[in-house]
Order: C-alpha cells, then structure tokens, then sequence
C-alpha cells in the first residue's frame, strides 16, 4: 500500500495534466487551475519539509558533539535567525515579516547576499589558477577549445573587440554569427533536445511506477 | 631550474593577486573603452520600445544574490526603460532566498525614481513555491496563483491587476534569471501561451539561449555583464555594467596571458625533459 498508493497518485495526476493539455478546456472545467493550486500548496509544504530535514540532520552532530559541530550549530543559528522572524506576522512588529526593515532583510542584506556574492567571486580566482595549471592543448580537439575559448572571451569584452575591430570592422559580428549563432547552436540544439527527451522519458517512467527514487526506494 | 619550469611551478597565490589587481584596478581608474551592441540586444531593445504606451509587461527577478553584479544592472536598465515609457510592471520571483528582497528594493528604488504609485504603475507578487505550477497557472488566472501581491494585499485591491487576469493581457515578459527557469518560461509560457519574451542571463548560461532567439522563442538576449552593459547604453543610462566591463576586460586578458603562459611552459619543460630521457 505503501509503494501502492504513491504510484497511483502519481499516475492519475500525470495523466490528468496530459488530458488537460490535449482536451479542450471546456470539457474538463476548471481542473488544470484546481490541480495546479495544490501543486503550489505542495510545493509550500516541501519548504516545510525541507527545513524539518535540515534541522533533524544537524541536531544530532550539536548534541553527540561530533567533530565540527560547531558548524552544525551555526547552521542551526542561521535557520532560525532567517526563518522565525520571516513567518511571524508584521502586525507584531515591523521586524518579523520579510519587507524592507524587517529581520530577515536586515540579514539578507547585510550577510546572506555578501557572502553568496563573495563564494560566487571566488571562482574568477579559481578559474585563473585552473586556466594556468590545466588549460593545455594536448590535443587537437584540446587545441580547438583552447582557441575557441578565447576568441570568444576576447569577444565578449570591449578590449578584446576593439582589437578584432582593428583586424576586420565585421570581424566581432562574425564571431557572433558563425561561432555563437552557429557552431554553438548547433551543439546547444542537441544538448536541449537530448535534454528534453530524457524527461519526457523519466516523466514517462515516474507515471508508470518504473522510476521510484522520489520514494526513497531505487 | 629554468625560467620555464619556475614559470610552470608559479605559486597559486601570484595568480590571485594578479587577478585580484585586475579586477580592482579599473574600478579605481576607470578606461572608458568603447563597447559593441550585439543584435541579441537591440532586438531584446526594439521589442519594448515598439510596445504601446501603458502595455503591461512583466519583469522577473529569478536570480540569487550571487549573480547580482550581472543580472541586478539588467533589472536596472529594463526599469528605465520601462518606466520611461510609461508601461505598467509586474514582478515576480521564483527564487525563495532574496528573489522578493531583491525585487522589493529594485522596484521602491525604480519606482521613486519615475515617481510612479505602487498598485496602479507597478505591482510586485513575491514569491510562490513550485515554479512549473505557478508559471503554468497563471496562464489560466494569475489571481489563482497570487491571491495577494509580496506584502499581502488582495490582488483585487490592486488598480493595475484588475485589468490583468492572465497571460493575454501582458504585452511581453523580460526575465532576468540566473538559473534553468529561463527553459520553463520559454517551454511552459512561450510555448503554451505565445507571449512574447525576451531574457538577461548570467554569461555561463547565455551560450544555450542563442538557439532559443534563433527559433524566435526569444525575443533577444542579454549575456552577462556585457549584456547589461549593452543595455545600459541602448536605454542611454550608464551604471555598474559598464564600469565593471573594464574590470572584466582585464581579468579576460589576464586569464588569456595565463593560459598561453601554462601553455608555453608545459611545451618548453616537456620538450626538455624528452631531450633528456
């Protein structure tokens, strides 16, 4: 029952999203609205879900005391800090909430957005030391992405395109067209098309009870 | 040791400084270089500025704080644009961490700026969970999904979306994002409901969009912060993009130089450890 009842759900809620699509919307009313509203009221109790998760993983290590528990509290710390005072109604204070004055941007602001910029900036040190160290054009293939790489890094900044300006005027447009607006679709194409198919596949094996991990079982 | 093999073994933490100098240097002495227009941009450009006065028209903030220095100058730009052509925006956001911060403090900002009344020029929805639902809901009744705009009043309060119930009555979408969403609003909104759209994205991520603006499922795009800089100067408003290209001119420089350098003493040290064995 337990593997059951999930299979049927998922099927009967596949197949009615796909009747939707194809009939006419006359003939089945208001289901494709009703259905997609308790999608949306699902999707809110999975953030519920999610922060039940999160606080259950890190529990244990603060209270057996783990190596690095330390971390695991200060996560801990930040969930509650960022969560509590978002949910709790303005009308208590202007600080719950999450409009501007309130707790929660006040900490947006001022750590979560710095510090999510400053991971995110470290990479273009990362990316240099890679580029010196592993960027090597042991191959033909290698070579070609190697060559590619910076016409195209040359191309996207103005030092760069003003040098391809000084060799042809129509020379950055034409690395547009044929490189970007060519080569690069070409590939792009497949990739989202192969993309597409493999989820048309696993929405496909997810209706028919074959794919089961989101129920935890393989 | 020779040169090349000590060029070869160069301490990572030179490789940062460099870098680090390249990235600050410009913002401290800016070079002012000229800059290109790609015909993704002008496109993204001429399809707002064609629309008529008052056309409603929906901006997305689906990006994280991460990605801001790229995608923030978009939102940026869109708005002056926007604004100075009096059409009425909606926002909304798919991402949970700081999408309705951003989208607030963007929109108080643009909106003082072209004195404009929140509920009547501009309405701001927030956030709702499940994008695949709420993007394919609001095809049907976007009261449905959003039964009250970020802070809580009844859409049916609100003046502007009184006249807008779904995707028929929105002239054109601008997504700004920094994640896969772009791929579902070209997919669920485009596809299903024909509205026209156009998007600004991370530059990692605008090499796959190209297919998208050639199949005329997008109607232009902006790529990184070149993108927002191209932008900056269509809507005749120079800002952070622009400045920074300098920063970004230099780093690519300095990448390319290491690159060549890696290169050159990986041949120049294997050729002399052959010539020995």
């Amino acid at each position: 029952m337990k593997t059951k009842l999930p299979i049927a759900i998922a099927f009967l809620s596949g197949l009615a999203m796909v009747a939707v699509f194809i009939l006419n919307p006359e003939k089945v009313g208001d289901m494709e609205g009703e259905l997609l509203q308790w999608t949306t009221v699902i999707g809110g109790f999975t953030l519920l879900l999610g922060v039940v998760s999160i606080v259950r993983v890190n529990w244990r290590p603060v209270v057996r005391r783990e190596t690095g528990w330390f971390n695991n509290a200060a996560l801990l710390l930040s969930v509650a800090v960022m969560a509590i005072p978002s949910v709790l109604p303005v009308s208590w204070s202007p600080l719950f909430g999450t409009d501007g004055g309130s707790m929660y941007d006040w900490f947006f602001i001022n750590l979560s957005a710095p510090m999510m910029a400053t991971m995110f900036a470290m990479l273009a040190f990362y990316v240099a030391s890679a580029a010196f160290r592993a960027f090597r054009a042991r191959s033909a293939e290698a070579t070609l992405l190697l060559l590619t790489a910076t016409v195209v890094m040359l191309w996207r900044v103005p030092v760069g395109e003003g040098l391809f300006v000084a060799i042809h005027s129509k020379l950055p447009n034409l690395i547009n067209t044929y490189v970007m607006g060519g080569v690069n679709v070409a590939v792009q194409r497949g990739i989202i098309i192969g993309a597409a198919l493999g989820a048309a596949a696993t929405s496909l094996r997810i209706m028919l009870g074959i794919e089961r991990t989101y129920m935890g079982k393989t | 040791m020779g040169f090349w093999q000590r060029v070869s073994q160069l301490d990572r933490r030179w490789i940062y400084l460099a870098v680090a100098l390249a990235v600050i240097f410009p913002l401290l002495v800016p070079m002012k270089m000229k800059l290109g227009i790609t015909p993704e941009a002008r496109q993204l450009y001429e399809a707002i500025e064609t629309l008529p006065d008052s056309s409603v028209v929906m901006l997305t903030f689906d990006y994280y704080p991460s990605t801001v220095a790229e995608t923030r100058p978009m939102s940026i730009a869109a708005l002056h644009q926007m604004f100075r052509k009096n059409l009425k925006v909606i926002t909304m956001t798919t991402i949970p961490l700081g999408g309705p911060s951003m989208a607030d403090r963007t929109m108080k900002l643009m909106g003082d700026l072209y004195h404009k009344t929140y509920g009547v020029d501009y309405v701001n929805l927030g956030y709702k969970a499940n994008y695949t639902a709420v993007l394919l809901g609001m095809g049907s009744s976007i009261e449905s999904i959003y039964p009250s705009d970020q802070y809580g009043t009844p859409l049916a309060n609100l003046p502007l979306m009184q006249t807008v119930k779904n995707y028929d009555q929105i002239s054109f979408i601008f997504i700004v994002a920094d994640n896969g969403i772009v791929d579902n609003w070209i997919s669920i909104v485009n596809a299903q409901f024909s509205t026209p759209m156009g998007a600004g994205v991370t530059a990692v991520m605008a090499p796959k969009f190209y297919s998208y603006v050639q199949a005329k499922q997008m109607t232009g795009l902006l790529g990184g912060m070149k993108g927002a800089a191209e932008y900056e100067m269509l809507v005749n408003k120079p800002a952070m993009a622009l400045i920074g290209m300098d920063s970004q001119s230099l780093a690519h420089l300095l990448i390319i130089g290491f690159v060549i350098a890696g290169n050159v003493a990986y041949f120049a040290t294997r050729k002399k450890k052959e010539s020995k064995g």
